[in-house]
């Protein structure tokens, strides 16, 4: 299993001041993954995953992605890609500069490839046609996907989403969904929080339960939605239904 | 500006010195700066000319103000842009300036540009350590024709237009600057 881990976590912990937020979390992806977290609100779930990319420095515990400690390797960020809840896409900028910005001054790549390259993305995502339009002109939708595209442009090894649909109409969900699940289907190894259940199920290899800064329970998706064991599960998944 | 990327740093003492120096000019009138700067100076055995002084004078005064504008404005930029360029890679030096600082100048135009307006109108004071300036040009004049009056209005009709002209260009720039919006 190990040469096809790609992030390892181990007992980690958090605390902001005097609450333990993270309460000792293992877990591993493996390569081509699709780990799907779900729980409730303030379980620690964001707060795992910006651990995970180094936004967040935790108090113990230790990050392993491909083997180094993420703390002792710079490449983290520009192998992780992060897309957000809020989208956060750079106001300032146009959707085609949004996307090449990054890779022209982190990566130092030369600009006419990095425009072709977002093109392509924009392609992917399916909104090539906004290209040089300003984010406040984009639905939430839209704007999703243009963050999916352009942490994409960097081209990380692992992509994590933070509830990538719960700021969006429900509506514009499925457009957003779509291309996520376009991602698994192309083996990008993804960790993913979310409420939407019906997603779960279906892209997920593996689904993980988080409940008050530790993992309560994980499994496939069927054995996690279908015959939970725990009953926190239980009672997340009632008062969810 | 370098007061107010002081004021906002990691760095205790930079952040320290930084407010001082706002704290002392805002809490203090400019006429006392300008005299401090003229006649002070002078007294510790820096010799300086009425010109330089309140050039100096204005420039700290100003500066300090645009500070807290610029410091504000800092501020006022969502802090999800710098998570977001963060987890892209940006180091935090590029984050402010591709990403944090423009987005800033859009909401630091209107108080940077009252603040210059002022200065302008405060220029007036410099008079008072002897320069030569619109105001007491003014008062020059009427010393010889007695007509104050006459010339005060016509002193503060050319304040009026140097200052509209200031503001047209501040509205220009504050419609380049919301193309994006
Ligand atoms: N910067 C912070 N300072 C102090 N407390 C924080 C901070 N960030 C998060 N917390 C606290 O940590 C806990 C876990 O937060 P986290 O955002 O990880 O939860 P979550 O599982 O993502 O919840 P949600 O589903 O609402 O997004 C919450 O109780 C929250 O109040
Ligand atoms: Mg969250």
């Amino acid at each position: 299993m190990s040469g096809n881990e790609i992030i390892k976590i181990k007992d980690l912990r958090k605390s902001f001041g005097e609450t333990e937020v993270l309460k000792g979390i293992n877990l591993s992806v493996s390569k081509g993954e699709v780990v799907v977290i779900i729980g409730g609100s303030g379980s620690g779930k964001s707060t795992l995953l910006r651990c995970i990319n180094r936004l967040e420095p935790f108090t113990s515990g230790s990050i392993f992605y491909n083997q180094q400690d993420i703390l002792q390797t710079e490449m983290v960020r520009n192998e992780i890609g992060m897309v957000f809840q809020q989208f956060n896409l750079f106001k300032h900028k146009t959707v085609l500069e949004n996307i090449t910005l990054a890779p022209i001054h982190v990566l130092k790549r030369i600009k006419e490839e990095t425009v072709k390259e977002a093109m392509e993305l924009l392609k992917k995502v399916g909104i090539e046609e906004k290209a040089d339009v300003y984010p406040s002109k984009l639905s939430g939708g839209q704007s999703q996907r243009v963050a999916i595209a352009r942490a994409l442009a960097m081209k990380p090894q692992v992509m994590l989403f933070d509830e990538p649909t719960s700021a969006l109409d429900p509506v514009l969900v499925g457009e957003v969904l779509w291309v996520i699940k376009k991602l698994a289907e192309e083996g990008m190894t993804m960790v993913v929080v979310t409420h939407e259940m019906g997603f779960a199920r279906e892209v997920a290899d593996r689904v993980v339960f988080f409940d008050n800064g530790i993992i309560v329970e994980e499994g496939k998706p069927q054995e996690i939605f279908n015959a939970p064991k725990s009953e926190r599960l239980k009672q997340f998944l009632r008062r969810i239904s | 500006m370098l007061a107010a990327l002081s004021k906002l740093s990691k760095v205790k003492i930079l952040r320290w010195l930084a407010n001082q120096y706002i704290d002392i000019i805002r809490g203090t009138p400019l006429l006392v700066q300008l005299f401090i700067i003229y006649y002070g100076l002078p007294q510790i055995g820096i010799i300086i000319n009425p010109f330089a002084s309140a050039i100096l004078g204005l420039s700290i005064n100003t500066g300090a103000y645009v500070a807290e504008a610029i410091r504000s404005g800092i501020l006022a930029v969502d802090q999800g842009q710098r998570e977001a360029a963060a987890a892209l890679g940006f180091s935090s030096a590029q984050t402010m300036r591709l990403i944090i600082l423009p987005q800033a100048l859009k909401t630091m135009i209107p108080p940077v540009g009252n603040q210059f307006l002022l200065l302008i109108k405060d220029s007036s004071l410099v008079s008072t350590i002897t320069l030569v300036e619109l105001t007491r040009t003014a008062q020059r004049i009427i010393s010889t024709t007695y007509k104050p009056i006459e010339l005060y209005i016509a002193a503060a009709v050319i304040y009026y237009i140097i200052s509209l002209l200031a503001t047209k260009l501040l509205n220009i720039l504050e419609k380049k600057a919301r193309v994006s919006e």
